[in-house]
């Protein structure tokens, strides 16, 4: 599958790291041509693209910009999600360790959109070294007048600062990295009110994912109408990096145009590991609903997605073969979600432990007849009532074991023993 | 003002009004648990769910403002009557069956939503409950016990020391279903306020150390009452079963204390019980004292108050514990005798704050009435004796006969050289219901009735008007001080024969400027501010 | 692990770090995540109740704040931990490809379960959740450094290399 790279054109290209490295090939022509616009033109620039969020919820990036409040008396922050903590995800960490500059780019030109001078990129705790590599970069932009009282002599102020967190999913929650930026528990808020609307320190705010922001750097350098040509339709447009791990030949990130199908993304990946059978495969992150060998025909962008029930969220792509105990594997997401949870609220501090339990209890070999029924009342509680999308979440892979695995439960339960044979990874003496 | 229509019933609010408070404007009560008008918002416990038309899933209604007209509201839609049906059994998964011997019970919100909302069955048969090892009763602090294995971490006490009493005593920890509230090592919770945790805990997770154990709420009679710890005058419920004063709990009013009290308030009911009290009217006879009748012993203060100018004066004593109206009657009273010498004691006691949104108010005086009785005429008329120079110089020698009307005037009662001073007057009559060794002293004793057994009105220090009435009646032989002074008086004018604390406080509010135009049975619940007197007192 | 009093009985280096942080942040409370990472670093690993109080005390913080949110955050430890922190990622895609083993394999070679400390004060461990390398599984997080592509030999190896 030949497609010229976009977002990971740098890769392999050390130098990058350095605003000149980055400038010679090519980097902040893009703002320095968006600083010659009006804010709104970049915005609509944006909007025209049809670029989605590639965070996990997929919300139209140049209409959230555009809930900022014009004007007024509070400074507006522009906050990168760089928290990457959904299970499969790693495709944030390679865009900042190998092409910093280009997240940079991205942060100043959503910034000069909307009238904001700050920029915190949150990052994970664990992403150590993406971390240094930015602050590097950013002292680098700092010194070569990209960043600071000036940007590229334009008099446009903009500040950016590496903030790192420490170690929890639910900080990837906009609200919850709110909090957790403000120096409390990672706890999301009621909304309304929305970011955009009272954010950080109670001023407006815009919080877009990594991927999302290097985007915004190409669309403006090629045009909005190039972004579109990419991808299924207008509402799934532009190149995607999938994040590809499990069961395959070759792990990795791989930027497609968004829509390409399951089989042509495990094609590009070398196919299945040890050329074994596929069984079941997750197509963006813990929270979407596990598909099977039926749907490998599927396009991979959010609507084709949305509409089979499942969700392209962060595009991180799971593969697991006939090796696989997907009650195993369910019941390790519903153990991440309840380990994850934050415990504010009822349905999700009590529902995902309640899930993993029951999941436990069936995966050892003491479960009951009544069990399948019981979670398949319970899970549509988890979600729908909760607080924030985490209960929502939860029921993903649940609900799609149920439905989709319902006889590999009731074997289990029925034979009070774990179906297949726990087989090693590592065999005694091979190498993975 | 716009106007919202909740299941069926229209009603225009303030713009902002949340789901939760306007509904209880129509009468309907949205359960909930974590929302409290006093805390902030944070709309965690997902119990108040509620179905908005046009909107495709339920919203919490305590963090959902009505901001325009239109709005359509449904609290027991299927949809949302399913909502509360799984909130409660998620809390009720981890939940310790502990109602046998917990607290709370009959009062409890679990409780209460669980028969109202919830499901009559279990499906958590096989897994075992969270609990929280070694957290069964931790106390918080002197006051607060916690049983963590029963909170539903519904975060009020939280927030609570963080917005209300600002003393951050409590944290929540951890993380999921381990989530936990507490406090650090070294750091208790210990500040004035730290019992209104308990009050808004919906379970039995925190309770007062003071009532632990001590009664079933089902057996406790409430009535409406006013704390008699200091001038703030903080409205309780003063609960009580047979007389036995069990708890006082804050009861809401905007004006003064909002929805708290103090720990100390809290306590101030206690020497009711521990403290040995007057259960016999008694006069001395042979350098003793013995019981007598109420007749005798009326008449014996009757003789003994009207004294010759030549043996000396007569001086009245009272106390910032006296109702208004008992304070009226006593000013009466050295009106008949002709007796300037009208003095009131009243200790001052530590500053206490109580938060409200009206900028707090402070107390401190350590009685509630100072500022009723002295309008009620209780202060020393011309040349007349003061408390000062009755109690800590010799004013007590100038006297042939002194009426103390408060047998628990204050700390100085029992001071053994204030006794000895008082008893320098040839005629010591003690009413009141404590024994105090001023009791003891005296020549005639009249058992009064505690404020718990009296009605009456306080003044406090906002120059509030408060009326509270009797929870149970004396014991034993005890009667309430005003009508022991009503028949003193009708010993000198037959019309005091038949009062009521309504019928005097009606003649005193004719006679009192500061009380005019005001009657007993036209005394607003949350009392009322003497007009004449509002100023900036009391201001935290 | 001593520290020169620096009035809350923070290290001074630590102290100074977070006044050069105060410029970024329009409130004293952002600061907390960005010390409570300082503080700990100085203090071998881990935050004790001291160096707790002394972060709230430089920021004027409740003590109960800080310690919630230390509890609420995996890289914040209240307890002692090795010289070496071992974080092995037993997510599912990690998990797919051998992590049990490699857990059952540390716990029987360092000797300690999970969350324990060994004897000598050189190693602790914990399952983690996804650190974001999923297509070198099944990899650590061993102190600062990211070890991809393990297998029990090279995990082994690893260990083995750290003092």
């Amino acid at each position: 599958m030949a497609f010229e790279p976009v977002l990971t054109r740098n890769l392999g290209r050390p130098e990058v790291r350095t605003v000149r490295g980055y400038r010679a090939s090519g980097g902040y022509q893009a703002l320095g041509r968006a600083l010659a616009m009006q804010p709104d033109e970049l915005i609509d620039l944006v909007k025209k693209s049809g670029l989605r969020g590639r965070g996990g919820a997929g919300f139209p990036c140049g209409l959230k910009w555009s809930f900022v409040p014009k004007g007024g008396d509070k400074p507006k922050y522009i906050v990168c999600n760089a928290d990457e903590s959904e299970p499969g995800t790693f495709k944030d960490r390679l865009l900042m360790e190998h092409d910093p500059h280009q997240l940079i780019e991205g942060c100043v030109l959503a910034g000069y959109a909307v009238g904001a001078n700050t920029t915190y990129i949150y990052i994970r705790g664990e992403y150590t070294a993406a971390a240094r590599i930015l602050e590097e970069a950013i002292r680098d932009a700092y010194g070569e007048g990209v960043l600071g009282a000036s940007v590229l002599g334009s008099g446009f102020r903009h500040d950016v600062y590496v903030h790192r967190g420490a170690g929890a999913y639910i900080c990837g929650e906009e609200t919850g990295m709110l909090e957790s930026l403000e120096g409390k528990r990672g706890q999301p808020r009621v909304k309304p009110p929305f970011p955009a609307v009272i954010g950080a320190f109670g001023c407006p705010t815009v919080i877009n994912n990594v991927e999302t922001l290097c985007c915004v750097v190409h669309i403006v350098e090629r045009g909005a109408d190039w972004f579109k040509s990419i991808g299924t339709d207008e509402r799934n447009t532009g190149p995607k990096l999938y994040a590809v791990s499990g069961h395959v030949e070759r792990p990795g990130t791989y930027e497609l145009p968004i829509g390409v199908t399951f089989q042509q993304l495990l094609d590009a990946c070398g196919g299945m590991y040890k050329g074994r059978a596929l069984k079941a495969w997750i197509p963006g992150g813990a929270s979407a609903s596990m598909l099977t060998a039926a749907d490998v025909d599927i396009r991979l962008d959010f609507d084709t997605l949305a509409k089979a029930g499942s969700m392209l969220g962060s595009a991180a792509v799971i593969v697991m073969d006939e090796t696989t105990c997907v009650v195993r594997a369910t019941l390790r997401l519903a153990s991440f979600f309840a380990h994850e949870s934050c415990g504010q609220c009822t349905p999700c501090r009590e529902g995902t432990e309640w899930m993993r339990l029951i999941l436990e209890r069936i995966e050892s070999g003491r479960g009951s007849e009544g069990d399948l029924d019981l979670l398949a009342r319970v899970v549509p509680n988890v979600g729908g009532i909760s607080l924030c999308a985490l209960g929502d979440a939860a029921q993903g892979p649940v609900k799609s074991l149920i439905q989709k695995f319902g006889d590999e439960i009731r074997d289990n339960i029925r034979n009070r023993r774990y179906p297949l044979p726990r087989v090693p990874f590592f065999a005694l003496g091979a190498v993975a | 003002m716009p106007t919202v229509t909740i299941d069926g019933r229209s009603v225009e609010v303030a713009a902002g009004t949340n789901l939760v408070e306007a509904a209880l404007e129509v009468g309907v009560q949205i359960p909930h648990y974590c929302y409290h008008p006093r805390l902030s918002v944070v709309g965690q416990c997902r119990m108040c769910m509620v179905e908005v038309e046009g909107m495709p899933k339920l919203q919490a209604a305590c963090s959902t403002p009505v901001t325009k007209d239109g709005m359509v509201v449904r609290t027991s839609s299927p949809q949302a009557v399913e909502a509360q049906r799984a909130i409660m059994e998620f809390l009720l998964i981890n939940h310790p069956l502990d109602c046998p011997i917990c607290d709370q019970a009959g009062e409890c919100g679990l409780q209460d939503y669980s028969f109202k909302h919830g499901q009559a069955f279990s499906r958590f048969r096989f897994e075992e409950k969270r609990v929280y090892p070694e957290k069964e009763r931790i106390p918080l602090g002197p006051n607060v016990m916690l049983n963590m294995n029963r909170c539903i971490q519904c975060t009020r006490c939280v927030r609570f020391t963080q917005e209300i009493s600002k003393t951050g005593e409590i944290g929540f920890f951890n993380r999921g279903a381990h989530a936990e509230i507490g406090t650090v090592e070294g750091r208790p919770l210990d500040n004035p306020l730290s019992t209104c945790v308990v009050d808004i805990c919906p379970v039995g997770a925190l309770t007062s150390t003071r009532f632990r154990f001590a009664e079933r709420v089902w057996y406790l009679d409430k009535k409406p009452s006013i704390c008699t710890g200091c001038d703030v005058g903080c409205n309780i419920t003063l609960e009580h079963r047979r007389g036995s004063i069990k708890r006082y709990k804050p009861r809401f009013n905007p004006h003064v204390n909002d929805y708290w009290m103090c720990d100390f308030g809290r306590s101030t009911h206690e020497r009711y019980r521990d403290d040995p009290r007057v259960t016999s009217p008694a006069v001395r006879r042979n350098g003793q004292l013995v019981p007598a009748s109420w007749k005798e012993t009326i008449d014996a203060v009757f003789q003994g108050i009207r004294v010759k100018r030549a043996d000396g004066v007569t001086a009245f004593l009272g106390s910032g514990f006296l109702t208004t109206e008992e304070a009226y009657l006593v000013a009466r009273l050295a009106r008949l005798v002709e007796s300037p010498h009208r003095a009131i004691w009243v200790d001052s006691g530590p500053a206490r704050a109580i938060p409200n949104l009206r900028g707090g108010i402070v107390g401190r005086d350590a009685a509630p009435n100072r500022r009723g009785v002295e309008l009620a005429g209780l202060v020393p008329g011309e040349s007349g004796l003061d408390a000062q120079t009755l109690l800590l110089e010799d004013g007590a020698e100038r006297c042939a006969a002194i009426f103390v009307v408060d047998s628990d005037f204050g700390r100085a009662a029992r001071d053994p050289k204030v006794v000895e001073r008082l008893r320098k007057a040839r005629f010591l009559a003690v009413m009141g219901w404590a024994d105090t060794p001023l009791a003891r002293a005296a020549d005639v004793v009249l058992p009064a009735a505690t404020h718990a057994e009296r009605d009456g009105t306080f003044v406090n220090v906002q120059s509030r008007l408060q009326r509270f009435v009797r929870a149970c009646p004396a014991p034993s032989q005890a009667r309430p001080g005003l009508e022991i002074l009503a028949e003193l008086l009708s010993r000198f004018e037959a019309k005091w024969a038949s009062v009521s604390a309504a019928t005097v406080f009606d003649l005193l509010a004719e006679e009192v400027d500061a009380f005019s135009g005001l009657r007993w049975a036209q005394i607003p619940a949350e009392g009322q501010t003497l007009p004449s007197l509002s100023g900036t007192e009391g201001a935290a | 692990m001593s520290h020169l009093d620096a009035g809350n009985g923070l290290a001074p280096e630590v102290v100074a770090a977070v006044d050069a942080l105060r410029s970024r942040y329009p409130t004293e409370e952002a600061l907390l995540l960005p010390a409570l990472h300082l503080a700990q670093r100085a203090n071998g690993g881990w935050l004790s109740r001291e160096v707790m109080a002394g972060v709230a005390d430089l920021l004027e913080l409740p003590v109960s704040k800080v310690a919630g949110v230390v509890s609420f955050y995996d890289m914040f430890h209240d307890q002692p931990v090795g010289r070496h922190r071992i974080r092995l990622c037993t997510n599912l895609s990690c998990l797919l490809r051998g992590a049990d083993q490699l857990a059952d394999q540390l716990r029987r070679e360092l000797g300690v379960d999970a969350g324990e400390v060994t004897p000598d004060g050189r190693f602790s461990w914990v399952p983690f959740e996804c650190l974001g390398s999923c297509d070198t599984a099944p990899m650590a997080m061993i102190d600062d450094d990211y070890h991809e592509n393990l297998t029990p030999d090279r995990l082994r190896a690893v260990v083995s290399e750290l003092d």
